[in-house]
């Protein structure tokens, strides 16, 4: 309603100039500037205050909505990073619509890049302050969408991570479904036998926990079952789940055990890492939460004693089948964790083939008290307690050829094992721990660090080259350089303990693409923003806790989980959630996908956020959207425009541009993120640069459309730069530059082809800290713009003139 | 260590294992005492057990593949098996858990042997049994045990007779061979066993060539073809596995005398083994009623 009656009305537009005291005043003739800013066409009020941030400046600007009926407002300032917000808000305080309203940078982006040419600075200015008009000439007012939030919330995975998650969201009254795949809640700390460094028994902390998630009114356990698929978006996700059979009425289950006791099968226990066995019909471990037996039917033989056993409660029924149940959340937290790396293609340990060579998460289990040997560590191969044990540490981490980074906990977690050796068998035992560095930073860490090596353990920096066994006494040679002593050594030990990379969850993958996650090249999911938003996942609603993200210990995990949950109640909190309306839409009338398959937009969307059916035109779903604008970039049909960043918009920034003297300009697209924030810190340091380049934001490099290029050099730009976030990782829309990126890397050759020399159009990756560059790239551009000079210039632009014209009848341009 | 699962094969053994670090499971199967029956093929609660090319001539074996993924290790092949050719064993004992928790039951190899009619010199039964399985001894008076026959009469001096009841089929050809009387079997397996005629061709001896007992199948002089003696027959079908020609050797198990069970595994075994009808007979008589219920009703015999 409100869009037709702007349009109906003329534009009348108001221009506030910005002294900023003097850092803007002090270079630009604000004066000149004012003079200027009254020529341009729709422009019926123009105003400059001495601070407009200020108070009294934003009363300036409502006073003159109000006295001047002005329905779009420009503030030459600063840069619209720093107050965009700001006057969105006091033009909406005079009831005009908040998305009426356009920032023209002349501060960053002229007087602090350019004082010693004040001149050439204010002439800058001025294009800077057209550019801004012409774009606000043409802005349309935007509501904000609203869309109603559920206040449930999902937890995936049931470690110590998401069970924390899941306590701290049922405690603030939310509903929390906790999905976990296995039998049991508890994760892998219910294996561990202590922690580091207070050697408290893993089992008795986190045990009582899990029996609060397990009766909390506010948390239903959903175990044994697997997420099939996730829909939706913030706030209103539909989540379809499997629940796989465990052939027994988890309702008439009492966990009392009597069916274990009468079953013949036993199989080997995966929760043991299968050191030991378990029945066919049982519980992984004895604290197991929720307390229900489960039937393994690949072992069972059927016998039905188990029924008989159970009798009158009669919990057992061998017909149950799969149940898929929907779940609607507003909210969804992956908790999903980690594996440990079994090294059996690891051939210089031996492990899998020497019988005395395990991983670390086995000597927990085989210390462990409640373990299959209860707690005496003994060899496989005779069944005796080892007199030396040597500990191999980064077997897999650190390891270029197999997971680079760091596991996090392996250091700890052997310091803890070393302790545990050496008070539990004195001197009877010899230690042997083989490092590169012990990681011991964190509270209490070092100090643990000490203890063990007080008690007599041998730390010996160097890597392990090879382990050997003694075929008669299966005893094993560890051939290592000691780097201390600059030379190899050999050690003879009953057992050998390989401290494992912690890896990516198996099924990660799945879960990346059942929740459009992206993983990074360790293959464990990515944050939004490594720094600011480490919880956050890149789709709104999603949020990252634990070891599913890299690994963490104990009570970092846990604050990660009181994290997420704190993130997700944010959401969870409101009645309804707001959208920013800087979304894409799709004219049903142009687009292809109705006559032809197309669905490229679909294909190219970083969030997910367009759904595509047969014969019918693409459709966004809003409020995945996050207003990139890559789609509308890809989109060969012009079907899709991004709100607030039109097409039109940005061709009538590229004219107002470009209007006198377009060879000795540098035509800028920039990403708001990192390239155009790149751009500010170079203003703000008070990096000089030549005042050639004219830049235009765009949320992200993905929307720069190639036409947009095109458009520059048919109306004469003498350089055209397009800057991004770093490759991989830095993009804000997870992958808008890599699609950027195949854009222009196909659009380079056509021009040169066509006889655009190399230079002039140039994709540059700029970092929101990377000021210094930024000024070097206009510096260097301005040299290579003068030494082509302005006739070649003018010369290829004449030859390029009629086929780019030609390209560009379609946008009804010329 | 890690859990390791070895599956190994000798020209006279297949050995399937899984070795924890604290537990060992080993299934054994003697290549040369099987006779390719298939008794644990049908038992095998897994279908873990296949006979991949069955004997084709006298003395040939039966080649059998039990799959390490699906084995379970629960040991009801080695209950099964009339030859004892399986054999289970964890940590190295015999102790098989189906038999101990009562989950599967033991068959009952009943052989009576009154040595106290044994005339010393008397070696029939030994050289009647056509597996071997029974040894002749001598004790003397103050109980040293002879291997050879004495040469010479001795005061005292009784006969000892030693049988591997584990491998014994109880085919009862000592029984029969016996001139005192002696020795009494009684047939675990009961069946019947039929070879028509008109079907069976001329001059094909297969069911004859891997028959394990001698004399329970028999080729007559008068038509050239193959007939049974169902006295010796143990019923465990090796000859109906190798007959060419369809429906001409009818074999049935009636009955398998076995130790007291209340079990659904067994009850499937006995299903597979003899027939649903044996099968509902023996629960009939066990009495257990709603068992047999859901039987009936899964087989459609009644309120399906």
């Amino acid at each position: 309603m409100a869009e037709k009656k702007i349009e109906a009305v003329e534009p009348r537009i108001g221009v506030f100039i910005c002294h900023c005291g003097l850092n803007i005043a002090g270079v630009l003739d604000i004066k000149e500037l004012v003079e200027y800013a009254k020529t341009l066409p729709h422009v019926v009020y123009v105003k400059d205050n001495r601070y407009t941030c200020a108070d009294p400046g934003q009363e300036e600007i409502r006073k003159g909505i109000r006295e001047h009926k002005l329905n779009r407002v420009v503030v030459a300032a600063c840069s619209p990073r720093m107050h965009e917000l700001t006057f969105r808000r006091t033009v909406s305080d005079a009831n005009l619509n908040p998305f009426l309203f356009e920032m023209a940078n002349i501060r960053e982006f002229s007087s602090w890049c350019h004082p010693s040419t004040p001149k050439e600075a204010t002439e800058k200015a001025k294009e800077i302050i057209k550019m801004a008009v012409a774009k606000a000439r043409l802005l349309q007012p935007l509501e904000t969408i609203e869309v109603p939030v559920i206040n449930k919330a999902l937890v995936i995975g049931g470690g110590i991570a998401g069970m924390n998650a899941a306590l701290d969201l049922a405690e603030m009254g939310f509903k929390v479904y906790l999905l976990e795949k296995g039998e049991s809640i508890g994760g892998h700390m219910a294996q561990l036998d202590k922690t580091f460094p207070t050697l408290d028994c893993s089992i008795c902390i986190e045990g009582p926990k899990m029996v609060d998630v397990g009766r909390h009114p506010n948390i239903e356990i959903i175990a044994f079952a697997d997420l099939l698929s996730v829909s939706g978006f913030i706030g209103n996700f539909k989540v379809r789940i499997r629940k796989n059979p465990r052939y027994i009425i988890a309702e008439n289950c009492t966990g009392c055990g009597e069916c274990k006791e009468v079953c013949p099968i036993e199989y080997p226990n995966e929760w043991d890492m299968n050191l030991g066995v378990r029945k066919a019909i049982s519980v992984p471990f004895d604290q197991a939460v929720p307390l229900v037996y489960t039937i393994n039917k690949d072992y069972c033989i059927e016998c039905y004693k188990c029924v008989d056993a159970c009798g009158a409660r009669q919990a057992i029924n061998f017909e149950q089948k799969p149940e898929e149940i929907e779940l609607e959340v507003g909210a969804i937290i992956v908790a999903t964790g980690y594996d440990i790396y079994l090294p059996y293609d690891n051939q210089l340990y031996g492990y899998g083939k020497y019988s005395n060579v395990i991983t670390s998460l086995e000597f927990e289990r085989l210390i462990l008290a409640a373990g299959p040997t209860g707690g005496k560590v003994v060899r496989a191969s005779d069944g005796q307690k080892p007199h030396s044990v040597a500990f191999i540490q980064c077997v897999g981490s650190r390891d270029t050829n197999k997971y680079p980074y760091c596991s996090n906990f392996c250091c700890m977690y052997t310091l803890k094992h070393v302790v545990q050796l050496k008070e539990k068998y004195k001197d009877d035992v010899e230690v042997y721990v083989f490092y590169m560095d012990i990681r011991s930073n964190f509270k209490g860490f070092e100090e643990f660090y000490q203890r063990a090596r007080e008690l007599g353990a041998n730390f010996i920096r160097g890597r392990v080259s090879r382990v050997l066994e003694i075929p008669e006494t299966k005893n094993l040679i560890l051939h290592a350089e000691d780097m201390t002593l600059g030379q190899p050594i050999e050690v003879e030990a009953d057992m050998v303990v390989l401290a494992t990379a912690a890896i990516p969850k198996k099924g990660s993958e799945e879960i990346a693409r059942i929740l459009n996650l992206t993983r990074g090249a360790d293959g464990f999911f990515m944050e939004s923003h490594p720094k600011l938003k480490p919880l956050d996942a890149p789709t709104d609603g999603i949020f990252l806790a634990g070891s599913c993200q890299a690994p963490k210990d104990i009570p970092y995990s846990v604050s990660q989980g009181s994290g997420a949950a704190a993130r997700a109640a944010t959401v969870l909190s409101r009645p309804t959630w707001k959208i920013e309306p800087i979304v894409s839409i799709v004219d049903p009338n142009k687009c292809r996908n109705v006559t032809a398959k197309c669905g490229i937009c679909a294909e190219r969307c970083p969030y997910g956020a367009i759904k595509i059916e047969e014969k019918k035109p693409a459709q966004v779903i809003t409020a995945m959207c996050h207003g990139c604008g890559t789609c509308v970039a890809e989109c060969p049909a012009d079907a899709i425009t991004q709100m607030h960043f039109t097409d039109a918009q940005i061709f009538a920034q590229t004219r107002a541009a470009l209007e006198t003297n377009p060879e000795d300009k540098i035509l800028a697209f920039l990403c708001n993120w990192c390239s155009y924030a790149g751009a500010d810190l170079a203003g703000t340091s008070r990096f000089e640069y030549p005042p050639t380049i004219r830049a235009i934001r765009v949320m992200c490099s993905g929307r720069v459309d190639r036409d947009f290029v095109l458009e520059a050099l048919r109306l004469g730009a003498g350089m055209v730069l397009v800057g991004a976030c770093h490759l991989p990782y830095d993009c804000h829309y997870i992958s808008g530059n890599w699609k950027m990126k195949a854009r222009m890397d196909a659009l380079a050759p056509m021009l040169q082809k066509l006889g655009l020399s190399p230079e002039r159009f140039r994709v540059e990756y700029v970092s929101a800290a990377e000021g210094v560059k930024f000024a070097e790239i206009v510096r260097e551009m301005t040299d290579q713009m003068r030494t082509l000079g302005k006739e070649k210039i003018k010369a290829e632009n004449a030859k390029l003139r009629p086929i780019l014209e030609n390209m560009l009848k379609r946008k009804g341009t010329s | 260590m890690p859990l390791k699962t070895l599956k190994t094969a000798t020209p006279k053994t297949l050995t399937l294992e899984w070795i924890l670090h604290v537990k060992n499971y080993k299934l054994n199967l003697n290549k040369e005492l099987c006779v390719g029956c298939q008794i644990c093929t049908l038992a095998c609660p897994k279908e873990a057990i296949k006979i991949e090319k069955e004997p084709k001539f006298q003395g040939e074996k039966a080649k059998v593949d039990i799959d390490l993924a699906k084995c379970n290790f629960c040991g009801i092949c080695d209950v099964l098996c009339p030859f004892g050719a399986i054999k289970v064993t964890v940590n190295g004992e015999h102790i098989l858990s189906v038999v101990e928790k009562e989950s599967f039951p033991q068959l009952i190899r009943e052989i009576q042997v009154d040595t106290s009619k044994c005339p010393i010199k008397c070696v029939e039964c030994e050289e009647a049994c056509p597996l071997g399985l029974i040894k002749i001894g001598w004790m003397t008076a103050d109980g040293k045990i002879l291997e050879a026959k004495p040469k010479r009469k001795r005061k005292g001096l009784k006969v000892k007779i030693d049988i591997e009841k584990e491998r014994c089929p109880c085919c009862r050809i000592c029984e029969f061979k016996c001139p005192e009387d002696a020795i009494h079997v009684r047939k675990f397996f009961h069946g019947k066993i039929l070879i028509h005629q008109e079907k069976c061709p001329e001059g094909c001896t297969d069911c004859l060539d891997v028959c394990p007992i001698t004399g329970a199948l028999y080729l007559s002089e008068e038509d050239k073809k193959v007939h049974v003696n169902e006295v010796f027959c143990v019923y465990c079908g090796a000859c109906k596995v190798v007959c060419p020609v369809e429906e001409t050797l009818e074999l049935k198990r009636t009955k398998i005398i076995h130790t007291p069970v209340r079990s659904g595994a067994w009850n499937k075994a006995l299903e597979r083994l003899a027939s649903p009808i044996e099968m509902s007979k023996e629960l009939k008589a066990k009495g257990s009623q709603k068992v047999l219920e859901s039987v009936e009703k899964r087989l459609g015999w009644k309120g399906a």
